[in-house]
């Protein structure tokens, strides 16, 4: 069976998320959870100031509202990942806005069956317009 | 002299990868002594790179990159060598429905050759389909050493080879830097193109190697008998 979907939707933005304030607790508190000692990584006054680890960027949340536009094929699927390309420091008072759109769909087959990727990307962009970090989250549907 | 090639690896350019050609190259350099492999085909899924130009990387490390491809069909998955504009024109490489024996048929008439990887793996892999289909026909070989193979499924493999008589090939199918050039094929040939390869595997002389370490065996519990 054929995957089934509107190809307009490809690159198609939907939603662009309210910003959100870094604070150096949350970088602090994420940290903690990925055992990241780095000084740079957690004190404010650090040489060149305080920077968030790389995978910071992916904390950082679509819209409520970005998925009822995606399309879902089947009933089952999971988080297949996600790749990060870092482009500049997030840091503690950046304020980050979320632009997201469907940048790719595609079937493969592998052992376990067929499986449809959907792949979304989000571009991170601070308050100053530069962007961040884009981050794709793939998703894999099972049809 | 002889030529050993790891016919079957995904660099980042297929999406399940994170691979850099680079770091596949240099590992081989490093570990030439281990895995003594004269060059790899990049068999990135679902697609052909036509312009993608490797001899810089070849010229730094000596190592020699092929470029082919794998895609998937009715009766599993497949590796296309010596593509063209003509069957990428032909065929979608995208779609995952490909017709095998279509396939098969139409790469030898357009000068290539299509080898069916992973026969005994699960779902894409030759010998299910086998068990509910009739066998393609001129299938020249089938890659019965396979990387990422699980236990059974290239046991799986060696008998449909020893059953329909097929060729038999290697390949690491690496989508991580550590596990490149694995498994491979030896050449009796100097294989130094693709036309070179697709000649050979069309008509010459080779077998699959396996360079994976062995593993020690597990040694046997001792009992110990209780006063």
């Amino acid at each position: 069976m054929a995957v089934n979907y509107d190809p307009a939707i490809i690159g198609r933005v939907f939603e662009t998320t309210d910003p959100v304030v870094v604070q150096a607790e949350d970088i602090r508190k994420f940290n903690q959870t990925i055992g990241d000692t780095n000084p740079r990584h957690n004190d404010p006054e650090a040489d060149g100031g305080m920077v968030a680890p790389p995978s910071f960027a992916v904390t950082f949340r679509n819209g409520r509202h970005f998925f009822e536009h995606v399309p879902r094929f089947g009933k089952a699927g999971f988080d297949a990942g996600k790749d990060v390309e870092f482009v500049a420091p997030i840091r503690p008072g950046d304020a980050i806005t979320l632009k997201s759109h469907v940048k790719e769909i595609y079937e493969k087959t592998g052992r376990s069956g067929s499986m449809v990727f959907v792949v979304i990307r989000s571009t991170l962009t601070n308050q100053n317009g530069q962007v961040v970090a884009h981050v794709d989250h793939r998703f894999m549907n099972r049809p | 002299m002889s030529t050993v090639l790891d016919l079957h690896s995904h660099s980042e350019a297929s999406e399940d990868s994170r691979a850099p050609l680079e770091a596949y190259l240099n590992w081989l350099k490093l570990r030439r002594a281990e895995r003594p492999v004269d060059g790899i085909v990049l068999t990135e899924h679902r697609q052909f790179n036509r312009d993608a130009d490797y001899r810089a990387l070849e010229d730094k490390f000596g190592v020699m990159v092929l470029k082919a491809s794998e895609v998937e069909t009715d009766y599993g998955h497949i590796l296309v060598f010596g593509v063209t504009d003509e069957m990428t024109r032909r065929f979608d490489f995208a779609n995952v429905r490909l017709r095998a024996q279509e396939l098969i048929d139409e790469v030898a008439r357009m000068g290539g050759v299509a080898i069916p990887c992973h026969p005994g793996r699960p779902n894409v892999g030759l010998c299910e389909h086998y068990a509910t289909k009739p066998p393609l026909e001129n299938v020249v070989a089938v890659e019965v050493l396979n990387g990422g193979s699980r236990k059974g499924e290239d046991e799986r493999s060696e008998e449909l080879v020893a059953r329909y008589g097929y060729g038999a090939i290697g390949g690491s199918d690496s989508h991580l830097v550590s596990l490149i050039g694995l498994c491979a094929t030896r050449f009796d040939a100097d294989v130094r193109s693709m036309e070179d390869l697709v000649r050979e595997l069309k008509n010459g002389v080779y077998e699959p190697v396996d360079f994976r370490p062995r593993r020690k065996p597990v040694p046997h519990a001792v009992a110990v008998q209780s006063k």
